[in-house]
This record gives structure tokens, C-alpha cells and sequence, in this order.
């Protein structure tokens, strides 16, 4: 690398004058193109719409790639970028990696549900079917949530990688004076007869750059067969792992590690209810600290306090700024004590009252009557099917409120200048928190949504850098912490202020996962189930997104139960879908309140949903003295797409991609009735159990553990378009100590790209789920959260993990789309977990955390 | 406020601070030094662990007055250029997730292999070094198969 391109490439990340710079875009109406941008090479003017995945470094031939998600530990900067690499056949050792900023208008990809014009439109075929009769629209944006960035970039980023190296084929050509079609590119060359070609030979480049945009047509025929795939799949080359040598020499900058010149650390006391105030406070005796500089409001007057219907807004919080942390966090000691809090208005009022275990029995209450409709078959369940109740079966299943603690708590720096917000925060949600920060920026309030002209403006004037994430889970999605830091720069102009959270903070001021009560009945007949009716009552986080003043609205626009109901997203997960084939099934959903922000954690909804109905499905096979693995495939049936429209299930959310049917323009101006995404088909779910009953040597144990204190367990469950089942091998003591032998767990989420990550998050999945199941629990008294650390919010720690994680991938299609992978582990743990200290002679535990029911060690 | 001499990675630094500070904050505040990570600042998570005279401590529960009597090694000292035995066999087996815990995880490993003087240790060991340390994204069972590795053994 010659100095002056060194220094360049260091100034700009690679993207500075002296790239090559491809655009890689999906238009208006789906059009998708490729497009050289000859602007950026002279003057480095911004692109506009278009999204500029790859960059070539003349002469050096450095590929740079942008990654446009949030990285959290799911792999996805690497898995993305070296999908592009390997359909561009550049070598690994030359690409480097760029971190986007937050920008949905380069990043977003919107697939056009109403399809009118012939455009073709990138999607991914399920071949599951043949013919194939689903896809998966390309559609997303940076907000990296609900397990979809693989699902929703897989497709682009091939296609962008592949209409790259045609085009270098189609250049080399011109410079060897042959026909593109004796060009091959492989391994950061084009050659040609016995001549080859660089990717950074200016020659090259040059005839590059004058190719016009190609048609989308030219690109998708351009890509690889799957035959020649390097990465993808860990066909022939492990999936390269960027980050991971900086991980382990301490090198990555989190969010906490950006330094920037006379940036000052914030500590926010705020008040422990939500849509409290703070009335008064002594700034005295936290100035009196040394190292202290300022005490501070952080919320301003028209602004009201976080909590219920208040989507993002940060709790009410007086903010202790000094030049470092420890003198940040002494000033807050002493700032606390001054603080008085108070409840002006009937919601504060009632927050104040909240109290968690007051309100499992509300739940509880909430299930016992009639909720709204949900699903329902076309037979009528009536009291008359439960009527002989020697033959019934009833369970209630409680899942408390959770707290996701990702290792690294909430933090995030802005900057205010110019008329100006910058900002670095680790976050899932870039969009939202840049337009966030934008109304803290021109003192816009939350209770309008912008328009188009404000968003523009916002994407003109706010920047958001996005550093690795220590952990996500779906808290951080939510931009409290990131406005505080806004709402706290907007008053301090030209100084950095770094917001930093404790552990205790994140532990008391997070957005949790609903507390639930879930009520099951069957009426068995024999071995067969004859009627089934499940009531769930969660918090929806509706709830504390919009006010009920909007509720009705807000409804309407996310096809979502009116306040105090459950979200159509809440209900789509595992829910609607509930997987058993019974002859009468109702299931309803009944209200319930929030009076604590509640948000999501990874599965969400998942959790408590999967938790009842894999435990029930175990009580039922107890019942009827039947093998719990056998019974489960039973119960799932033999096999089908749930026919959820004739069930009184118009439009299932299925994570974002409604199931209906649109008509899809294709080639040779044909219409192909489509449904996008694909709806839960159960013959995957009975392909999950039957894998696991085998990689787990089901029914050899099950022999082999019987009269003993040691058993199996089995839960099985769809969720973010995967399926998964898993078994569990646990021991009791005689005084019913735990222990867990082995987890085998079996997941299908479509093609596996980067198997080793699948590998990894399903591990940690194991992990995680684990530790909500035996020692998960959130409790609010008077409002406020009564835990504060990893002492009384303790995790899973190595000493409890399992031995032997065992995770299979199904093996299917190459043409198969990859589907959710980051939440879809942890479900079936609880209930598998429940299940197999059943087997093993314990009690049966249907409440979440298990430690109070046996001894976790 | 009081002068300090701190030995960090075999360089001895002048500080100016509280004596009370504890020995994170000093290291990545007042030193620049970002690899050492806080995860809950009451030794209960392991992010912060840095030897001191080779033994893993929790920085977060140490103070500088304290600190200075010993020799300070954090994650970006353990090795020159990233070759500890653990640093190798973390990145061999894939490790890392979010790597937020990973420095602290590190740290511990190569204090249980200094105790054990590079001998493998028994799953029982490394759960008693590594309980400490916690990891949200649930790496546990590479972190165990990496120590066992950096060892130069197989699975005990
Ligand atoms: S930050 Fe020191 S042990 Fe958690
Ligand atoms: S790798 Fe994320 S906390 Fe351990």
C-alpha cells in the first residue's frame, strides 16, 4: 500500500476520494439496479439514496465492504460481508469492513406489498414445496430485532456481490479484447484464456467504472450456483470471523470506550416509577464532590417523565456530571438522598401502587373469564366438551417479568454543536434513536409523529455512529438511554457527555418482558385430545409505546389489539400458531394492564406462550400415561400449514411478514399468487422432534431412566419463521438438588450460511433460556423494581451450564432462504427443562424462576 | 487527591487521583486503558478482571491504594501481540460473541493456567476459576473447551 493511499484509506475507512465505489440499490417499485458512482471518486459528495455496499481501493485492490446492521454478538458483520465477498470471489484476506452509520435512507428496503407494475422484485423461493408456493420478500432496514437480518439480507448482499464481479468480467473483457463471456472471476481476479486481471488494476477499474447500471435480471442470472459457494455454508471455507482477534486482545471500542477530547461522564438518579417526577433535589452536596462539575435536570420542562405510554421517553432523572466515572458515580451517592419523587397524575398514582405479586393474581383473575377471540376452529368448544371432568385436563403457567442485562449496560455519548447532534451508541434500533435524538435536537415532543420533511431534515443534521454492542437482547432497542444523553448535551454545547449506566440501573429502568398467566384445558378422550382451550393475559408493550389515548389508532396501524390487549406482534408468537391439531380449539387473549415499561427480550413473547403450551402438551401425555415424545408428535398432528384464516385468523403478523396472498408480477408477464413468508407449517415441527428424538437417543434413555431419579424432558416450537425442539437430561438429588446432563437441541432455520454462528447463538440460547428458567424474576413493589445486580438478578454462570450442549442443524435445499436464528434457542428450554424434572421424579414446576420449586446449585 | 504509581503492563505511570477510586475507573479513565470492561462494579460479573502479580482480581473492588503495591497486567498486556495460549485458543474455537466479557474471561483463564502451571485442568477447576465470570451470550461451553485447548489437552 503506497503511503498516500494508506493514509486516505485510514482517513475514510477505505471510502475517501480514490475508491471505486459501487452503489448497490433497490429503487422505487423494487427496481433493482447496479450502478458505478463515478461522483464519489472526484468529490466525495453524498450519495443520496443510494446504498454503497462495496468500494474498491485502486491499485492496492482492497474491497471495502459496509455493514449496515447492529453487531451484538450474533456474527452478522462478518456473515454479511463475506456473502457479499464470496458471490464478488474476492479474497478475504484483501476486504475490510465499515460500519455504517445510522441511515435508513441507504439501508432500508421496503418489498412493495401491493405489487401492481412488472417489476421483478428481489425475494427468496421456498423450495420447501415444489412447485414453490412462498417467498420471502427481501425487506428490511438497520433496526436489528426479531432475528431477521440474515433472512432479509441474504439476497442483497448476494446480489450486490455478484453484480460487482460481472461487471469486472464484462471490464476485463474490454481490456483483454474478448467476449465477456471467456471472463471468470475467482479469487480477487478476472482471467481470461491464460491472462488475468487484478480487482485494483486501474485497467480494470477504469472500464469498470464506464459499464452502465445493470438490470436486475443480468445480476440475479449472474449469481453463483450454490455448488461453487466458498463461504456461504462453510462450503469450502470456514465463514471468516472479523472481530474476532481484537475480542480477545481487548481491542474493539464498545460504546463506553469512545473517547473524545473534554468529554465529561453523566450518572443519572432517576426516579424508580414510571410517569413519576422528581419535585426536588440539593445539587449541594454532589458539587461538593470533587471532580464534579455540573447537577442538572435531564428531561426539559415540556417533556414528560418515561414510563407507561410514553414509548422511549428515559425515566425522570437528575443527572451528575463530572470528569470521570468514579467521580461521576460518588456525586450521584451523594445527589440521592435530596431526591423527592412524586405522582402527579392518576397513572403515576397507580404505577406507585404497583405491586408484581399483587398482580400475578390479576392475571390469574384476568384468565378465569371470556377474553377476545383469537383462534378458534370451526367447531364450536363449548363447556359441554369439559363436562366429564374425570376427563380433564387444566393448567395455569405463570412467566414473571424478565430483564434482558446484556453484559455491557446502557451507554451512549452526544454531542451538541452547530446546530448539530452527534452521537455513538450501541444500538439496535439506529432509526429510531436518530430520530429520537432529532426531536431533542429542535425540541420536537413525542406526541406527533414527524412527517417527511422533519425526518429529512433529522437525517441531515443528527449522525449516529454505531459501535459493537456488549450484548443486545432487545434492550437496546429501546433509545432511552441514548436521549439522556441528547436531552443532556442539548444543554451542555460543545461537550461530549457520556451517559453511563450502572448495572443497577439497567437492572431497575429496563423495558421487561411481560409477566403472564397462561390458562390450558383439555378434554382427552383415550389417547387423543378432543377440545383445547388456552386464555393468555400478558402486558402487552403496547402499553407502554402509546398512550390509550392513541391506543385505538395505533391499533389500527399495527393490526394490534386496542389497550389493555395483546399486540398482533405479542400474539403471532406462539400464540395464533399454537401448533397442536385438536378438533375444538379456542384460544383467547385476556387483558391486562402495565403499570412498569414494558418492552421485549429475546423470544419475547415466545417465552411465556411456548412455556405453557410444551408443558401442557407433557401434562396431557401424563395423563394419558403416554410417551412424552410420541405424544407430542401426536398432538402436532400429521403435519400441515395451519389453516389460520378459516381459524378466525385474518392476517398472522408471522414476524413482520403477514401471511396473505399477493399477486407477484414475474418474467414473461406472468402473475404468481405468492404468499410472503412463509406460514407455520407443522411437518417441520414433527421433522425438529423426530431429529432430536434421535440425536438425543430418546427412546434408549427413556428405558434406561426409568424408577431412576435421572429423565428426559421434550418441548418443540416455531418462532421467527424456525423451528426448533429440544431435549433435556437432568438429574435430582433425594434432596432435589439439579442437575442438567446434557441439551440436545435441533434447529431448522432454512439454509444455515454461517453454520459455526447458527452453532453459537443456539448455544447461547441454551444459555440464556436456562437462565430465565431457573433463576429469572423481576419483582416490583410500590412501583419500583426490587432488584438491583447479578446478586439478586443472577444469571446462568459456567459452574450451572450443561456439559454437553449438542446442537444439530437440519440438513435442506440450498435454494432454501435462511430464517430467524438469534431468539429462536430459547423457548423450548423452560418447558423442555419443566418437563424433564417431571421425568426425573421431581415436582411439576409451572412457574417461572424453577429455583423455588428445586435446588439450583 | 494523592500521587500514585501504578506498574501496568510493565510501565509504571504517575497518577493524581483518589486513592479510593477503584482500580477500573483508574485504568480506563484516568489511563486510556479500554479493554478492561465494567459489568456491574460489585465483583459479582468478572468483566473487570485484571491480574495483579498474576493472580485475576475484580478491578471494579480494588482500589488504587491498594493496586499500587503490585504489578498490573489487563487484557492488552497479557500478551504482545495476541498469542497467549488463550488468546489462540479463543480464537480457534470461535469463543467470542458480543466479546463484551471476553477480556475479564480471558484474564481468569490465564490465571487458572498459571496456577495450575499449564497443566490441563479438570472441569471442576476451571468451573471454580470461571464462576466468577459471567457471559450473557452464554459462551460457557467454548470458554471451557478453549481452556482445555490453551492447556495443549484434550477435554478432561
Ligand atoms: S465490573 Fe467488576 S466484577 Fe463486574
Ligand atoms: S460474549 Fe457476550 S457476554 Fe460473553
Amino acid at each position: 500500500m503506497s503511503k498516500v493511499t494508506r493514509r486516505k484509506f485510514l482517513r475514510d475507512a477505505g471510502i475517501g476520494a480514490g475508491a471505486l465505489v459501487w452503489g448497490c440499490y433497490i429503487g422505487p417499485k423494487g427496481l433493482f439496479a447496479r450502478e458505478h458512482l463515478p461522483e464519489i471518486i472526484h468529490t466525495g459528495v453524498p450519495l443520496g439514496k443510494n446504498n454503497y455496499f462495496v468500494a474498491i481501493v485502486p491499485i492496492e485492490g482492497t474491497i471495502v465492504i459496509t455493514t449496515h446492521r447492529a453487531e451484538m454478538g450474533q456474527g452478522i458483520r462478518s456473515s454479511l460481508a463475506a456473502v457479499l465477498a464470496d458471490e464478488l470471489e474476492a479474497d478475504w484476506s484483501r476486504v475490510r469492513l465499515r460500519q455504517a452509520n445510522a441511515d435508513s435512507d441507504k439501508y432500508a428496503i421496503e418489498f412493495p406489498y401491493e405489487v401492481k407494475e412488472e417489476l421483478p422484485f428481489p425475494y427468496n423461493m421456498v423450495h420447501r414445496s415444489k412447485p414453490p408456493q412462498y417467498l420471502i420478500p427481501v425487506e428490511g432496514s438497520q433496526f436489528t430485532d426479531s432475528s431477521r437480518s440474515m433472512t432479509a439480507y441474504f439476497k442483497p448482499m448476494r446480489l450486490f456481490g455478484a453484480g460487482v464481479r460481472a461487471a469486472f468480467e464484462q471490464a476485463a473483457a474490454r481490456v483483454f479484447n474478448v467476449d465477456p463471456s471467456q471472463c471468470h472471476a475467482s479469487q480477487h481476479k478476472v482471467h481470461a484464456g491464460g491472462q488475468s486481471i487484478d480487482y485494483g488494476d486501474p485497467r480494470l477499474l477504469f472500464h469498470a467504472g464506464k459499464l452502465p447500471p445493470a438490470k436486475y435480471e443480468d445480476i440475479e442470472a449472474a449469481l453463483k450456483d450454490p455448488k461453487d459457494w466458498v463461504f456461504i455454508t462453510a462450503a469450502k471455507k470456514p465463514m471468516p470471523f472479523a472481530d474476532v482477534s481484537d475480542m480477545v486482545t481487548g481491542k474493539p471500542i464498545y460504546g463506553a470506550d469512545q473517547d473524545l477530547p473534554g468529554m465529561l461522564t453523566a450518572m443519572i438518579e432517576r426516579c424508580p416509577v414510571a410517569n413519576g417526577r422528581i419535585t426536588s433535589f440539593d445539587p449541594a452536596p454532589a458539587l461538593a464532590v470533587p471532580g464534579v462539575r455540573k447537577v442538572m435536570r435531564v428531561l426539559p420542562a415540556n417533556v414528560p417523565p418515561g414510563g407507561v405510554g410514553q414509548r422511549f421517553l428515559p425515566h425522570d432523572g437528575i443527572a451528575v456530571i463530572a470528569e470521570n466515572t468514579w467521580a461521576a458515580l460518588q456525586g450521584r451517592r451523594a445527589l440521592r438522598p435530596t431526591i423527592v419523587c412524586d405522582y402527579p397524575d392518576d397513572l403515576a398514582r397507580e404505577n406507585a401502587k404497583y405491586d408484581s405479586q399483587v398482580f400475578r393474581q390479576t392475571l390469574k383473575d384476568s384468565t378465569a373469564a371470556k377474553g377476545m377471540l383469537v383462534r378458534k376452529t370451526k367447531a364450536d368448544l363449548s363447556d359441554a366438551d369439559f363436562a366429564d371432568s374425570a376427563n380433564v385436563v387444566e393448567a395455569e403457567y405463570y412467566v414473571p417479568h424478565l430483564a434482558q442485562a446484556p453484559m455491557e449496560p446502557p451507554v451512549a455519548i452526544a454531542l451538541y454543536r452547530n446546530e448539530t447532534m452527534e452521537a455513538w451508541a450501541p444500538t439496535q434500533n439506529p432509526e429510531l434513536a436518530q430520530q429520537d435524538i432529532g426531536r431533542v435536537l429542535y425540541g420536537l415532543t413525542w406526541d406527533h409523529d414527524l412527517d417527511e420533511e422533519e425526518i429529512q431534515q433529522i437525517r441531515k443534521t443528527v449522525t449516529l455512529h454505531m459501535p459493537l454492542l456488549g450484548g443486545g437482547f432487545g434492550r437496546k432497542s429501546k433509545p432511552d438511554y441514548i436521549l439522556e444523553a441528547a436531552f443532556l448535551a442539548k444543554q451542555n454545547p460543545g461537550v461530549p457527555i457520556r451517559v453511563q449506566w450502572t448495572r443497577e440501573d439497567d437492572i431497575k429502568f429496563s423495558y421487561y418482558n411481560a409477566a403472564s398467566s397462561q390458562y390450558l384445558k383439555a378434554a382427552v378422550d383415550g389417547k387423543k385430545t378432543t377440545a383445547l382451550l388456552q386464555r393468555s393475559a400478558f402486558t402487552s408493550f403496547f402499553g407502554t409505546l402509546f398512550p390509550e389515548s392513541r391506543a385505538k389508532e395505533r391499533a389500527a396501524l399495527f393490526n394490534g389489539g386496542i389497550y389493555p390487549y395483546g399486540s398482533a406482534i405479542e400474539r403471532a408468537q406462539g400464540l395464533e400458531d399454537m401448533p397442536f391439531d385438536v378438533p375444538k380449539l379456542l384460544i383467547e387473549n385476556c387483558p391486562a394492564k402495565n403499570y412498569i415499561r414494558v418492552g421485549w427480550m429475546r423470544s419475547v413473547a415466545n417465552i411465556y406462550h411456548a412455556f405453557a403450551s410444551g408443558s401442557f402438551a407433557d401434562e396431557l401425555a401424563e395423563k394419558k400415561g403416554a410417551d412424552p415424545k410420541d405424544h407430542l408428535l401426536d398432538l402436532i398432528g400429521n403435519g400441515r400449514i395451519i389453516p389460520l384464516p378459516e381459524e378466525a385468523v385474518p392476517e398472522f403478523n408471522n414476524n413482520g411478514l403477514p401471511v396473505k396472498i399477493i399477486n407477484l408480477p414475474v418474467a414473461g408477464g406472468k402473475i404468481l399468487p405468492m404468499v410472503p413468508g412463509y406460514p407455520p407449517d407443522t411437518r417441520h415441527l414433527l421433522a425438529v422432534v423426530k431429529k432430536v428424538a434421535e440425536v438425543s437417543d430418546w427412546n434408549n434413555k427413556v428405558k434406561q431412566y426409568k424408577g431412576t431419579r435421572r429423565g428426559l424432558g421434550i418441548a418443540a416450537h416455531r418462532s421467527f419463521l424456525s423451528y426448533v425442539a429440544t431435549v433435556i437430561d437432568v438429574s435430582l438429588s433425594e434432596a432435589n438438588e439439579l442437575t442438567i446432563n446434557d441439551v440436545y437441541t435441533v434447529v431448522d432455520c432454512g439454509l444455515a450460511v454461517n453454520p459455526d454462528r447458527v452453532k453459537a447463538q443456539m448455544e447461547g440460547a441454551v444459555v440464556y433460556g436456562l437462565s430465565l428458567a431457573l433463576l429469572g424474576e423481576i419483582t416490583v413493589k410500590n412501583g419500583a423494581v426490587e432488584q438491583n445486580n447479578f446478586d439478586d438478578y443472577p444469571v446462568l454462570r459456567i459452574h450451572q451450564t450443561p456439559r454437553n450442549i449438542s446442537v444439530t442443524i437440519m440438513e435442506v435445499d440450498k435454494e432454501t432462504p435462511p430464517t430467524g436464528i438469534g431468539e429462536v434457542g430459547v423457548p423450548t428450554v423452560a418447558p423442555a427443562l419443566a418437563n424433564a424434572i417431571v421425568a426425573a421424579g421431581g415436582p411439576r414446576i409451572r412457574e417461572i424462576p424453577f429455583y423455588k420449586k428445586v435446588v439450583v446449585l | 487527591m494523592s500521587i500514585f504509581q501504578l506498574h501496568v503492563n510493565g510501565r509504571l505511570h504517575t497518577v493524581d487521583i483518589d486513592g479510593n477510586m477503584p482500580l477500573l475507573w483508574a485504568l480506563r479513565d484516568i489511563l486510556g486503558l479500554k479493554g478492561t470492561k465494567f459489568g456491574c462494579g460489585v465483583a459479582q460479573c468478572g468483566a473487570c478482571t485484571v491480574h495483579l502479580d498474576g493472580r485475576a482480581v475484580r478491578s471494579c473492588s480494588v482500589d488504587v491504594g491498594v493496586a499500587c503495591l503490585s504489578k498490573i497486567t489487563t487484557i492488552e498486556g497479557l500478551s504482545p501481540d495476541g498469542s497467549h495460549p488463550c488468546q489462540k485458543a479463543w480464537v480457534e474455537l470461535g469463543v467470542p460473541q458480543c466479546g463484551f466479557c471476553q477480556p475479564g474471561q480471558i484474564m481468569s483463564a490465564a490465571a487458572l493456567l498459571t496456577a495450575t502451571n499449564g497443566a490441563n485442568p479438570t472441569d471442576e477447576q476451571i468451573d471454580n476459576a470461571m464462576r466468577g465470570n459471567i457471559c450473557r451470550c452464554g459462551t460457557y461451553p467454548r470458554i471451557r473447551e478453549a481452556i482445555h485447548k490453551a492447556a495443549g489437552g484434550a477435554k478432561s
